[in-house]
């Protein structure tokens, strides 16, 4: 018996466990998601669209366009704040490199949920920052900070911008910096030496950041749930509530397929772009 | 001299304490093909790159056609360079990679399409146009940095080591059409490298820097057969060195035997201790007691014995104990009537002489 042949058979406990827990859960979301609700408010197999039609109903499509668009905000936050995080840290870091990136990621060690409770503690009516503000005599009244649109983007950025700095900062760490003197000494101003030499560049970590911050952010719930209100609902909002507070797992179920399939076209074309060598594979 | 296309005045360059570039003073001619040679760390690419605009100098001129360039930054200097590592666009292709410095200029698009067209003619690479570098052979990639940067027509072209990752056969190659291209654009080329022979085969004059400083500058001939420092000797070619004393009438005293050394010049009082270096190549070797073959009759001779020998086809080098205890190193060449394995025994007796001629005084 070959010792290839031998090992092989470890593909089974991972592949059992995947098969089990991942993929017929998955599976039982499907199917649930073609059923309705009994008079109880169980959940019951069957075939019908209504959930899927209720999706794009009037009522729910704002959800999903708001959740698009808080997350591309996002994105562009994040490329905005962590593009120049990652040059400075790949660039100049020198000897300190190794030390800022850790200093970037423990943050991200503690647990989503807790470091948005933070960010309530901070931007509450009688949070810090109000208190500070009024203490100070800047204004009378607390400035309206939380339940805002800006509360939940900016809670999302601070959850998800290091998916955005690591990649970045892989692909310009790779870059050979005489690649940018070439775009200066070919009489390019230092601006569009950057746009024409060092984004182009490094546009494969600028791909996987984008990705990698969407994905997660476009199904965040906990940021719209504890720095938002009834106005900045997303779509893991949605999906939450039908499972745990109106109890329709059905109509919850088709959400979340209609999700993945959205993200997962999203993921495919990531995953070809980094299979042919143009995106950071993180 | 022909017209002047750089002068560094008194350049200096330290990062913190190190100090890269100490007080260099170089005049470079238009359509001058000038090389600054050293191993590395030596300065010359801190000077090259000063030239480029990427380092400013801590004190001291550049003079760009007799203006001041020394804080003028990169992009608005009048030169170009190839990079040691090409640094290609990997996002363009050749032409795109050709075309950037016109595209910046905003020189119209139709100027632009026939000088990219004739950059890679002239390189011969107008078949892989709308190549990626990713696709290209190093020698390919190697064409198009060049052509990148003399599309633009600078008055001074700066070379960082362009064939040091090619290998060694094309790198020949390459020397010579380098050399021909030069010749036939008429641009100032300021070529780096730590490469002795490549230096010497195309230079018009090399610049030997050696710790931030220029140790001896010349043309090829001058630099090699009259090198003014034991630096310079020993960094172009190999050397033999012999300890000797002046004494009266040029002659010096090497061990008991006294020669006369027509390069001694003026310069060395009488008991002064000087070096003499020997070129391996200026060394003749026969059969103690034989009929002198390659030893004519005005040599300096020695006697001595072989010590080691080393095979190399077209010759051998042979390392040779002399009488006092010191070594030689001697280079022969095969012959008509001789092959280099047929020759000589390891601990054989021999006669060693060279022309007093060419034995060059160091100070």
């Amino acid at each position: 018996m070959s010792s290839r042949r031998f090992w092989d058979w470890f593909i089974f406990p991972g592949g059992i466990w995947i098969a089990l827990l991942f993929a017929v859960p998955l599976m039982l979301v499907l199917a649930l998601s073609f059923g309705h609700v009994d008079d109880f408010g169980r959940g019951v197999y069957g075939f019908s669209l209504d959930n899927y039609r209720d999706v794009f109903d009037a009522t729910y499509v704002p959800v999903l366009i708001r959740s698009v668009a808080y997350a591309l905000a996002t994105v562009i936050l994040c490329l905005l704040i962590g593009y120049p995080v990652a040059y400075f840290i790949a660039r100049y870091g020198g000897k300190y490199r190794y030390a800022l990136l850790a200093a970037l990621v423990i943050p991200f060690f503690v647990n989503y949920l807790v470091r948005t409770y933070a960010w309530v503690a901070l931007l509450a009516d009688q949070g810090l920052i109000n208190n500070l503000l009024v203490d100070w005599g800047f204004t009378q009244e607390p400035i309206q900070m939380i339940n805002t649109p800006y509360a939940v983007i900016g809670g999302l950025v601070y959850g998800y911008i290091i998916f955005m700095i690591l990649p970045l900062y892989g692909s310009i760490e790779r870059m050979d910096p005489s690649v940018v003197e070439a775009g200066k000494d070919l009489y390019g101003s230092p601006l569009q030496t950057f746009i024409h030499v060092t984004l182009p560049a490094t546009q494969a970590g600028i791909l996987a950041g984008c990705v990698l911050v969407f994905l997660p952010a476009v199904g965040d719930f906990v940021s719209a749930q504890l720095l938002g209100g009834p106005d900045t609902y997303m779509v893991g909002n949605l999906i939450q509530d039908q499972f745990f507070a109106a109890s329709n797992w059905p109509f919850g179920s088709a959400l979340t397929v209609v999700m993945m399939l959205f993200l997962a076209v999203w993921m495919v074309f990531y995953l070809r772009r980094a299979s042919k060598g143009e995106a950071e594979v993180l | 001299m022909a017209e002047e296309a750089i002068r560094i005045e008194n350049v200096t360059k330290r990062f913190g304490d190190f100090v890269a570039v100490d007080d260099v003073d170089l005049s470079i001619a238009q359509g001058e093909f000038f090389s600054l040679l050293g191993p590395s760390g030596c300065g010359k690419t801190t000077t090259l790159r000063m030239l480029a605009g990427f380092e400013v100098p801590t004190a001291g001129r550049i003079l760009l056609e007799g203006e001041p360039v020394e804080k003028v930054p990169p992009h608005q200097r009048n030169v170009n360079m190839v990079f040691q590592s090409y640094a290609l666009f990997e996002h363009l292709d050749v032409e795109g990679n050709v075309a950037f410095g016109l595209k910046r200029k905003k020189v119209p698009k139709d100027e632009i399409r026939t000088r990219v067209a004739d950059a890679l003619e002239l390189v011969d690479l107008s078949s892989r146009s709308a190549a990626r570098p990713n696709e290209l052979s190093g020698g390919q990639r190697q064409r198009v940095a060049l052509a990148r940067a003399l599309v633009n027509q600078p008055r001074v072209l700066l070379l960082d080591e362009p064939l040091g990752a090619l290998d060694l056969k094309l790198r020949r190659q390459m020397q010579i059409e380098l050399k021909a291209i030069q010749r036939e654009v008429g641009i100032t080329f300021v070529y780096v490298t730590h490469d002795q022979e490549e230096a010497l085969s195309m230079s018009d004059r090399i610049a030997v820097m050696s710790d931030g400083r220029v140790a001896q500058c010349g043309p090829p001939e001058e630099v090699y057969e009259h090198p003014n420092e034991e630096f310079v000797a020993g960094f172009i070619g190999i050397s033999n060195l012999l300890e000797g004393r002046v004494e009266s009438g040029g002659r010096v005293r090497i061990g008991e035997d006294c020669l006369a050394v027509p390069d001694l010049g003026d310069g060395h009082p009488e008991g002064e201790m000087v070096q003499i270096a020997v070129r391996p190549e200026k060394v003749a070797v026969d059969e103690l007691g034989g009929e002198p073959y390659r030893i004519e009759p005005d040599m300096f001779t020695v006697e001595g014995e072989i010590e080691s020998k080393v095979y190399l086809g077209v010759g051998n080098q042979l390392t040779l104990k002399l009488g006092n205890g010191g070594r030689l190193v001697a280079l022969e060449q095969a012959t008509y009537r001789m092959r280099a394995d047929e020759q000589w025994e390891i601990g054989q007796r021999v006669r060693i002489g060279w022309h007093p001629e060419h034995c060059m005084v160091l100070s």
